[in-house]
């Protein structure tokens, strides 16, 4: 793993963990609180951040596929979408209510010092691998309920990327206008070293097409959850995880931009492609948070909490990391990556979320913050 | 002076949002204390976010909401507007 295709991925994961995790921390920039917090209080405003962000990846996307630059396209891992996307989007928005963040939010309020984080990121890891088991039918489920072959929406109604993206971004961006204008994109922020939302979402949208560009993907570290619980698993029982076909095969088969030859990576405990696209970004975004919350100087553990908050981690991140297997694909795979390109799988993770962010929270209301 | 009663919570390191929810739960119990600038509630927290979300939210509500440093978090004063 020593030649240029997996040093340039590398140092191109970390510096997108770093970034983002620095950025996310100062900014406060919670998925899972735009989507909880539409349900929970009727706010709006963090979802219209995620809006920006998908409005300028989709025209930044769309430039850099008909430029040439983002190769492959779509990008790999990309599936079908099916009805097992739909059900695994809505265990995944359960999950991320209860365990208080998404997989990526995890990592930075992890990064700050969060003792819930540090049990929901257990959860995930111990969800993630106890997927395998019930992967193969779980996949033939999804074979037997698939919409088609389409990757994308343009693809499935065979029309031009450029024909569906761009007026879509163009209604998203008067929205948004109209928003700005009425002041909806702004609001008074007292937290030390806060970077507004906004700006976030630029920086954000910024380092996802710096993450196709170089390393031919966007942002995405869910399968790295399953590999590291997958390389726990095998310290205790090696031959268990060595019979399970989920950690056997390897889904990702690519060539890289900048690369001569294709790279390969799975699930399973072995140092590949996958780990090296993902595990530089899932440290740089622990130690990306740890800078930002120590430089303001809120870096402290809270251990002494209400049992019920562990119990509800540890729930949260068990379905967070099994629906993140069943989808498959986290939020920031397919929400940042995916919905700018109109991927099918993406659009149905979406819908599947909703119902999912607002089950979680009636759940959470009702057992957990009390 | 008129003396305040104060209503003080701990909220640190609870599961997001705890820390907005349960200020406006107790915001709510003692509504009408607040309103009268008899009483104000005052939370102590961790959460960066919540220093954005309350203020917001308090302030659709009616109230006022002060946000200053402590250690290594923030408290919140949410209180009757003047």
């Amino acid at each position: 793993m020593v030649e240029s295709p997996f040093l340039l991925i590398a140092a191109t994961s970390a510096a997108a963990g770093l970034t983002a995790g620095f950025v996310m921390h100062r900014s406060d920039f919670c998925v899972t609180a735009m989507f909880r917090d539409l349900f929970l209080v009727g706010d709006f405003f963090l979802l219209r951040m995620l809006v920006l962000l998908v409005v300028v990846s989709m025209v930044a996307f769309e430039l850099g596929r008909a430029g040439g630059m983002l190769t492959p396209y779509p990008f790999p891992l990309l599936g079908p979408g099916s009805l097992a996307t739909l059900i695994g989007g809505l265990v995944f928005g359960i999950g991320m209510v209860l365990a208080g963040g998404c997989v990526v939010g995890t990592l930075y309020k992890l990064g700050a010092g969060s003792m819930i984080s540090a049990v929901a990121f257990l959860g995930l890891l111990a969800g993630s691998a106890l997927y395998a088991e019930w992967h193969p039918w779980w996949s033939a489920f999804a074979r037997a309920t698939a919409l088609g072959p389409a990757l994308t929406l343009p693809q499935w109604l065979d029309v031009a990327p450029a024909l569906l993206i761009l007026p879509l971004a163009a209604v998203g961006a008067a929205y948004l206008y109209r928003c700005r204008r009425r002041g909806l994109l702004t609001r008074p922020a007292y937290a030390a070293g806060h970077i507004p939302p906004w700006q976030a979402a630029l920086i954000l949208a910024a380092v996802g097409f710096v993450s196709w560009l170089f390393i031919g993907m966007p942002l995405g570290i869910t399968t790295s959850y399953a590999k590291l619980g997958a390389s726990v698993e095998a310290l205790f029982w090696p031959g268990h995880v060595a019979g399970l076909a989920y950690f056997q095969a390897l889904g990702l088969n690519y060539t890289p931009p900048f690369a001569t030859e294709p790279v390969s990576g799975g699930a399973g405990p072995q140092l590949d492609a996958i780990a090296a696209i993902q595990y530089p970004l899932i440290v740089g975004i622990i130690l990306g948070a740890a800078v930002s919350a120590l430089q303001v100087r809120e870096w402290r553990l809270h251990w002494r909490i209400p049992p019920r908050h562990y119990a509800s981690a540890l729930l949260g991140g068990l379905l967070l990391g099994a629906g993140a297997r069943m989808v498959p694909g986290c939020n920031i795979w397919h929400l940042w990556g995916g919905l700018p390109i109109l991927a099918v799988q993406s659009l149905l993770f979406l819908l599947g979320i909703l119902p999912g962010a607002w089950i979680g929270g009636k759940l959470l209301t009702r057992y957990v913050v009390r | 002076m008129e003396q305040v009663n104060s209503i003080t919570i701990d909220i640190s390191g609870q599961i997001c949002p705890s820390c907005l929810l349960l200020t406006l739960k107790e915001l709510n119990q003692h509504a009408a204390a607040v309103r009268s600038g008899d009483t104000e509630i005052v939370v102590t927290t961790d959460d960066r976010q919540a220093t954005a979300t309350i203020p917001d939210a308090v302030n659709k509500m009616g109230y006022a909401a002060e946000v200053t440093r402590v250690d290594a978090g923030y408290r919140i004063r949410v209180c009757a507007k003047r």
